[in-house]
């Protein structure tokens, strides 16, 4: 046995894999050669100190406990999703309960104005996306997949979906969740992001040609005609929620969030192709 | 009448949660911090839970979860690191030749390293190796897994996890060394 053939068995050696064959050979080795010899001693020791001194952590009570409350609460589940963004896992207690009296109360005054928060269902794409961000905010409206990996997101929701899907990284975002719908036989795809800090983004998302052609679902002619020769069209709702449309590849996606209009187009901007 | 949620939320906790502790632990050691390994194994449970459908049963479901955490901790904790982990093989091969000189005496230097380095020092010194590395040292030498479920783990051949093992195993010490060194517990020069 030479040293190179011997260096590439130290880590057999020093794990006890050598087979019968090379012990005696490897041995004789080790006692003609010093360089060898304390090459393969200091593998030894190394994995000895790793051994002995890093304990494998166990998880604590705590962790079982809250993963199993976490799988509990998972989109699969019917509990649903707010569970999830409200749950101590993302937000502070205190963060929590503030944001559900909000959601309440904005529920409340909607129900009082419309009776019901349907998943709309009306044919303007603005009207349907603010629609779907009070859904979404009422928790009527829930992401089926929950992630910190827009990658995720976006895969699922490119399963049978006739166009580009844009799931993107944005600043400060804590984590994004999807859902498909078909309205009026159209497919729809609704991207929820919640922005650290900032509150949730909500993003329509349909067939660019779909909407140009405004028979299922379509546009205000002054949007249309503003997309088409900005690439951007943006507006605000008397509730202060802002609306923005922009064109990705051959889908047409509609943002609606209660983030301040010039940080959403910021935060929008950096991710537009 | 059967709740077919109910019934696979019982399957999936059956399944994985007694893989806990050892997706716990390669957490701990991938991000640093009890916080962060949290928050990965959250990650990869509801992902594990969201996709098990897509999971084969009876096979590996150990080493199906721990892809799923390899892969949630690259594609999410490790865009926080700045500079990608590099390993200069020259400076391993010269620590070899410096610490032949300095000391040949491995059970001396083995005593010094065992008696008098902090537990805090070696886990740094785990830590900073470079992910591959550190994630085959994690799973042989502290969860005492065979080479061959090691390959199955970080999907790659076994002689890739027994090069890797040696590999990572040489720059360990080399860091380690140079934490005793510093603590004077072996000569400077």
């Amino acid at each position: 046995m030479d040293c190179q053939e011997f260096r590439e068995l130290i880590s057999d050696a020093v794990d006890e894999r050598l087979g019968p064959g090379y012990r005696r050979t490897f041995a004789d080795h080790a006692g003609s050669c010093r360089n060898c010899r304390n090459e393969f001693e200091l593998e030894r020791i190394t994995k000895q100190v790793i051994r002995t001194r890093v304990r494998p952590a166990t998880a604590p009570a705590e962790v079982y406990e809250s993963l199993r409350s976490t799988i509990r609460r998972s989109p699969s589940n019917s509990q649903g999703w707010l569970g999830i963004i409200f749950g101590g896992e993302f937000l502070n207690p205190a963060v929590a309960l503030v944001a559900l009296l909000v959601i309440v109360v904005g529920a409340i005054s909607l129900l009082q104005k419309n009776n019901a928060i349907p998943l709309s269902t009306e044919k303007n794409i603005i009207a349907q996306s603010i629609n779907n961000y009070t859904a979404t905010m009422a928790g009527i409206l829930k992401p089926e997949l929950v992630s910190h990996d827009p990658d995720d997101i976006k895969d699922y929701l490119s399963k049978d979906t006739p166009f580009d899907v844009s799931v993107v990284t944005l600043d400060g975002c804590d984590w994004c969740g999807g859902v498909l719908s078909n309205v009026n036989g159209v497919r729809l795809v609704h991207v929820v992001y919640k922005i650290g800090g900032e509150g949730i983004l909500y993003v329509y998302q349909v067939n660019l040609q779909e909407a140009m052609r405004g028979e299922r679902v379509g546009l205000p002619e002054h949007a249309k005609s503003v997309l088409a020769k900005t690439g951007w069209y943006c507006e605000q709702t008397p509730e202060g929620c802002n609306v923005v449309l922009w064109r990705h590849k051959n889908t047409l996606c509609a943002a609606v969030s209660k983030i301040e209009k010039g940080k959403m187009i910021a935060l929008l901007s950096d991710k537009k192709p | 009448m059967i709740n077919p949620i109910k019934g696979l939320h019982k399957e999936f906790e059956k399944e994985a949660i007694p893989h806990t502790d050892i997706l716990y632990n390669y957490a701990l050691r991938m991000t640093g911090n009890a916080d962060d390994a949290h928050d990965l194994l959250q990650e990869t449970f509801l992902k594990a839970y969201r996709f098990w459908d897509k999971y084969e049963k009876g096979t590996n479901v150990r080493a199906w979860l721990f892809r799923i955490m390899k892969n949630t901790y690259i594609n999410v904790y490790r865009k926080a690191v700045k500079e990608p982990d590099t390993v200069d093989y020259n400076d391993i091969q010269n620590f070899y030749n410096i610490i032949r000189e300095d000391s040949t005496d491995a059970n001396d230097l083995q005593e010094k390293l065992f008696g008098h380095l902090l537990d805090d020092d070696i886990t740094k010194a785990l830590e900073s190796l470079p992910e591959e590395f550190r994630t085959v040292v994690i799973l042989c030498d502290i969860e005492g897994l065979t080479y061959e479920e090691i390959a199955e783990f970080v999907e790659c051949p076994v002689g890739t996890v027994r090069s890797r093992l040696h590999r990572g195993r040489k720059l360990l010490y080399s860091r380690l060394f140079e934490y005793a060194k510093k603590r004077g517990f072996v000569g400077k020069d």
